[in-house]
């Protein structure tokens, strides 16, 4: 599945949720569970058992949490609507690097600042996560009091959360200069290095789980 | 869109997503985690804090996508924040608190349809165990979602804007008077 196009893996994984909302309950959500399970497993061609076990074991809350809410009738129908979800994006992740979506994005046009929005955030999460583990360690070794009333607890909130802004603000400019100085200024384009290939049958691929998803839709509805 | 706030939507969505470790740290039940998109919206205007919003909505949903249906309760905290901004909101705690608890009105009354009929109220555990006491105390499935909705989220957004008060007040007017809206936001303009 992997030497699929991006747009086309993303399509499948956009489509598989669509579809378990729109087919009737339970049968067909329980058919693209099936189906995106079966994507997460199938030998030589998938992420394998390690990524499923995460899918299922995301999902595993929100069968507890329906059971809790509804009873076992209540629950069968969402948990598998929400196990296709869940499952569908797990292999997404797993089976699309980030670099290879941008690529793709950037070959069919997008303008370049659409594509750094998307790979700077994914670089900027993990390093402003880390800093603020930073903070946390630093500021408690200080002696800062994280337990208490709720008001210790909120002056202790400002005190972590304060410096993390404040710091991530100030590297704005600088982030700025140096994408200027790459040249990427709102509305330039970019010729991709190594773009995906799209073939055509990908392309009807596409359109037709977009247009199959549009017709049971518009079926369900009648 | 400047090359500077095109720099300072990844930041914002970062902050979104980060300050859970402060919020973990400390133990209080809140998220925090739509203070980037109401701070962008402050400082850069409406469209930035909607493109962080929906960003933030975007990345989270690769770690759980169970998120991404959320992605309207962004985009109406970006156009709220818009609001409070043009109205001075964020000039003072004594505005920023009141304005803070409407929206947790408001977002609890969008995430209900979506948490109701998406996820039938089974989202995240402390919201749906909140649902679950809704449903022990009487209430409808729909009044038990909104109920499980609201305790969540009034007193987050209220905390919520109390922080991006404080951080606006706290920004140096130097740093502030490189984004176009920040200094009207806190009525040093």
């Amino acid at each position: 599945m992997r030497f699929l196009h991006p747009f086309t893996l993303f399509t499948l994984a956009v489509a598989l949720p669509a579809l378990a909302w729109i087919l009737p309950a339970p049968w067909g959500a329980a058919g693209t569970f099936a189906v995106a399970m079966a994507l997460l497993l199938t030998p030589g061609a998938s992420p394998g058992w390690r990524v499923a076990r995460t899918a299922l074991l995301t999902a595993a809350p929100f069968w507890f949490f329906l059971y809790l809410l509804h009873g076992v009738g209540g629950m069968v129908p969402t948990g598998l609507r929400l196990s296709t979800m869940i499952a569908s994006f797990v292999w997404l992740v797993a089976i699309l690097p980030p670099a290879r979506l941008v690529e793709a994005m950037v070959a069919a046009g997008w303008p370049v600042s659409a594509a750094f929005l998307f790979s700077a955030t994914l670089q900027a999460v993990p390093a402003l996560r880390e800093r603020a583990q930073r903070l946390v360690d630093a500021q408690r070794c200080r002696g800062l009091a994280t337990r208490g009333g709720p008001l210790v607890r909120l002056a202790a909130l400002r005190a972590l959360a304060l410096p993390l802004v404040l710091s991530a603000l100030h590297e704005v400019d600088e982030r700025a200069l140096a994408l200027e100085t790459r040249g990427l200024v709102p509305g330039a384009r970019r010729t991709a290095l190594a773009p995906p290939p799209d073939h055509w049958s990908e392309r009807v691929l596409r359109w037709a789980l977009v247009l199959g998803c549009a017709a049971l839709f518009v079926w369900r509805v009648a | 869109m400047s090359v500077r706030l095109l720099a300072l939507i990844p930041v914002a969505v970062a902050i979104n997503l980060a300050l859970s470790a402060a919020v973990d740290a400390v133990g209080l039940p809140l998220f925090l985690d739509t203070t980037g998109t109401i701070l962008t919206t402050a400082l850069a205007g409406p469209v930035v804090g909607i493109l962080t919003g929906v960003l933030t909505s975007t990345v989270n949903s690769l770690r759980n996508p169970t998120f991404w249906p959320f992605v309207a309760i962004q985009i109406i905290v970006a156009l709220y924040a818009w609001l409070a901004a043009r109205r001075g909101w964020f000039r003072s705690l004594r505005t920023a608190v009141p304005a803070g608890l409407v929206l947790g009105v408001i977002a609890s009354l969008t995430s209900t349809p979506i948490s109701y009929f998406i996820f039938k109220c089974a989202t995240t555990g402390g919201i749906a165990l909140t649902t679950k006491l809704g449903q022990l105390l009487g209430l409808s499935d729909l009044g038990s979602c909104f109920f499980g909705s609201f305790v969540s989220d009034f007193g987050d957004k209220a905390v919520t804007f109390a922080l991006v008060t404080t951080i606006l007040h706290a920004l140096p007017r130097r740093t502030a008077a490189r984004f176009p809206l920040a200094l009207r936001a806190v009525g040093r303009a």
